[in-house]
């Protein structure tokens, strides 16, 4: 797939969660969270297969899987706690008072330094910390 | 998915913007948790009740990032022979930040319980986004 093709398939999946969110927060609808989460489920399974083709393609050239999962790393951390957020999210708005906020929030925190890290490490090495200033 | 050169092309935001957007969300989803669980209701009353407060974070951000454009808007159009291409990404850099927060600060009103209108209402400065977003994506490259 092109970046484009990815890029409007992305927009696509985010446009229709965001309509089905609306319809959920306003009274309209009185929707399980778990469904109206359906197309943020349906674009995580497209990227589970993405990662395991990109996968597969590589284990052709390595002959190890740690050097495999190591090589892969932030793919794999970025699904892993993508869903997991996603799942947390969905438990403590479905069944509200049950789960502690901060047991919800942790894999978001983690997702989130986790992207900063790996942004920040991007731009240190492209940059150095004298450009990144300027 | 996506690598970040990727999004930094689809979405017209730099890394730096990205990383400083990154860290005010993770300072804002600390703050909801402590606002949400109420831990810290006792030792700021007023900070903790107010929905303003709890999204100043991603406010801090966007002043941070429009201070950002603008100096980077100048610097480039200073230096740059085709003045039409920096106009073009600092409008595109100006909707974008303007979008999000005429959003945040909707949905701070809602919230806040100050404003009677409905969530189709306060996300459309983000369907108006999307549209624009949209169309940047369909101007990528076919590569």
């Amino acid at each position: 797939m092109t970046l484009a093709h990815r890029a409007l398939f992305t927009w696509f999946i985010v446009l229709v969660f965001l309509i089905l969110l609306c319809l959920r927060l306003d009274p309209r609808t009185t929707w399980n969270w778990f469904v109206t989460f359906t197309p943020l489920w349906f674009f995580d399974c497209i990227l589970i297969i993405y990662v395991i083709i990109k996968f597969i393609r590589k284990w052709r050239n390595l002959n190890r899987l740690t050097d495999l999962l190591f090589h892969y790393k932030w793919s794999i951390g970025g699904v892993l706690l993508t869903i997991t957020s996603q799942v947390m999210i969905c438990m403590t708005l479905e069944y509200p008072q049950q789960i502690p906020i901060y047991v919800t929030m942790a894999p978001l925190v983690l997702l989130l330094s986790t992207a900063i890290f790996y942004v920040g490490n991007t731009l240190y090495q492209r940059e150095g910390l004298i450009g990144w200033l300027h | 998915m996506f690598k970040l050169s990727e999004l930094v092309r689809w979405l017209g935001l730099t890394e730096f913007e990205i990383l400083v957007n990154l860290c005010g969300l993770l300072v804002f989803t600390i703050t909801l948790a402590f606002k949400i669980s109420g831990t810290l209701n006792y030792v700021f009353p007023e900070l903790m009740s107010d929905w303003f407060s709890i999204f100043s974070p991603l406010f801090f951000v966007d002043i941070c990032n429009a201070y950002f454009c603008v100096i980077v808007g100048i610097r480039m159009y200073l230096d740059a022979d085709n003045k039409r291409k920096v106009l073009h990404r600092f409008m595109w850099s100006t909707y974008f930040l303007v979008l999000i927060a005429i959003f945040k600060y909707l949905l701070c009103l809602k919230l806040s319980g100050k404003m009677g209108l409905e969530y189709s209402e306060v996300f459309s400065p983000i369907f108006v986004l999307l549209q624009l977003v949209a169309v940047r994506a369909c101007q990528l490259p076919n590569s």
